[in-house]
């Protein structure tokens, strides 16, 4: 009974006012790659630019914070509003429900993350453009989205101020501390996603695991966070 | 022999300091049952136990036997509406009450949508989105949303809160067809009136304590029983205070500021002898008006005899 549960939070994300905030974050690295498109320098390498777009701001800060946003609101609206009780007040198992929510919240992220990247891709590289330099990257986005809006449906019902700690570890634990001590990296979320982004293009840094341990501990995070906030969600105070 | 609906054994619940519920025990089975207290008395805090939303500090709660914090599947036989909580306001009254039947593993949650929907005589309106509604139109989708999968076991939080007269006709004719079909029904309400026209039975709870419990109207002859107090004003206010102190009917006698005020315990009696009195005294009668006869006084009536009858 997933599918109905699914629907009804992806329907309600997307009709929420954050959503074109959120809309105006993706289009951040379409901008950029747009100016860069009209105002590149003769010589300049292109895939360097490309790079640096996806593995500085998309992966790190702009993926992160879109599937963060709706990871959240997926539980964190309906707790607000009281509509949870029509949800928990039903026979269906807490799992199921935690999993409809993810993946409503995970959809959410990638109708708005794949046309950025894809779009942000074809101005950045431009003639240089392939699937491979694109595809490797927005595999990193899909599976890393994943992961966060699973972590972060958990922080909803584990806390009352998920966003604020979702935002303190985006930008101070991945986008700072990580970023310094390669042992922090190990439980950055946006450091195995930008491990697939290592595949098609040049890093500054060797990535923090292989593709596939890589894929592993993503898959970890989202089944030990689903399972956390199935837990929670059958413990929560509702209103 | 098969487990009670709803069972409180030696429940508390409080908030940080604040105690939201203490010490209440009691069992609901078929029939409706009403939840009468002011606001704040603990009616809500109730329900969400019952409805498995809050885990209580001390005691248990069961439903049908089971914990439905822990066994979601109690929920198959249960039905509730919450006092504060509008469905999704994006979807139409239709999609509300499907959603919750299909979710209630109902075979055919389309038909039983319609039937809840017919119910609650909505219809015409079905089609339409909640966000459009009016407080009224609300609460009977939050209702048919509740009947939809048929459950033996419905909790309502003040369920006529914002209906029209006639839908409270409707809903409260609803409600006993309900209790009497041998399904249990546990309403709250702080309106004595209200509750008494459905409910046989009733569960007073003031400021967290279950202060009396039993059939409506016993309720009612406890509240009737209950000293009450009258304000006076006469012309001769002292001569008709010394012959009323004569009277079987007044318990004491006060006089403060010109007016008399009589403490009774029996106020009708008092209503046939005070005009007699004052005709004596040849006083004559300006004011006559009852202190303290409001619902929280009743409460708080119940709950200081519920004290005393504890000590």
């Amino acid at each position: 009974m997933i599918l109905p549960v699914y629907r009804l939070t992806l329907r309600a994300l997307l009709l929420q006012r954050r959503t074109i905030m959120l809309a105006v974050v993706v289009l951040a690295p379409v901008a950029t790659s747009l100016i860069y498109a009209l105002a590149r320098p003769g010589g300049s390498d292109t895939v360097d630019f490309y790079s640096g777009i996806v593995q500085k701001l998309f992966v790190p800060a702009v993926a992160a914070l879109v599937a963060l946003v709706f990871g959240v609101s997926a539980f964190g609206d309906e707790r607000e509003d009281g509509t949870i009780l029509y949800l928990v007040a039903t026979p269906q198992p807490r799992l199921e429900l935690v999993v409809a929510k993810v993946a409503a919240a995970w959809t959410a992220s990638l109708v708005l993350l794949v046309p950025s990247l894809v779009l942000s891709g074809l101005l950045g590289l431009g003639s240089a453009a392939s699937l491979r330099l694109i595809g490797w990257p927005l595999l990193g986005v899909v599976l890393a989205s994943l992961a966060y809006c699973s972590a972060s449906s958990w922080l909803s019902l584990k806390t009352r101020r998920p966003v604020v700690i979702g935002v303190i570890y985006i930008l101070l634990w991945e986008g700072s501390v990580a970023t310094y001590a390669a042992s922090a990296a190990k439980l950055s979320i946006s450091a195995y996603g930008s491990a697939f982004v290592a595949h098609a293009l040049p890093q500054s840094a060797p990535p923090v695991a292989g593709l596939v341990p890589s894929a592993l501990v993503l898959a970890a995070v989202v089944v030990l966070a689903a399972w956390g906030a199935a837990r929670s969600l059958a413990r929560a105070e509702l209103p | 022999m098969s487990a009670p609906a709803i069972e409180f054994t030696g429940v508390s619940r409080w908030y940080g300091d604040t105690v939201s519920l203490a010490d209440v025990s009691f069992t609901a089975d078929a029939g409706v049952v009403g939840l009468l207290g002011h606001n704040g008395a603990g009616k809500s805090t109730t329900l969400k136990l019952c409805a498995g939303f809050s885990t209580p500090s001390t005691g248990t709660v069961r439903i049908y036997g089971d914990n439905p914090r822990r066994n979601p599947d109690v929920y198959r036989r249960v039905g509730i509406v919450p006092d504060h909580s509008p469905p999704w306001p994006f979807l139409t009254a239709r999609e509300v009450v499907e959603l919750s039947a299909r979710l209630h593993k109902v075979p055919d949650y389309r038909e039983a949508a319609a039937r809840a929907i017919a119910t609650v005589e909505l219809e015409p309106a079905a089609d339409r989105r909640v966000a459009g509604f009016s407080h009224g139109m609300r609460q009977r989708v939050k209702l048919a949303q509740a009947i939809a999968h048929e459950p033996d076991l419905l909790l309502l939080d003040e369920p006529l809160n914002g209906l029209d007269p006639t839908q409270r006709e409707h809903v409260i004719s609803l409600l006993i067809r309900l209790g009497e079909q041998g399904r249990t029904v546990v309403v709250s309400s702080h309106v004595l009136h209200e509750v008494e026209r459905m409910a046989p039975r009733v569960l007073v709870l003031v400021n967290g304590h279950l202060v009396a419990e039993g059939s409506t109207a016993g309720i009612r002859q406890l509240i009737s029983e209950r000293p009450r107090r009258v304000l006076v004003t006469a012309d001769n206010a002292r001569a008709l205070a010394r012959e009323l102190m004569s009277s079987a009917a007044v318990d004491a006698v006060r006089i403060a500021d010109g007016a008399i005020e009589v403490e009774t315990s029996e106020p009708s009696q008092l209503s046939r002898e005070l005009p007699a009195a004052a005709g004596r005294t040849q006083s004559l009668l300006r004011l006559i008006r009852p202190v303290g006869d409001d619902l929280e006084s009743v409460y708080t009536y119940l709950h200081e005899r519920a004290r005393g009858q504890a000590r």
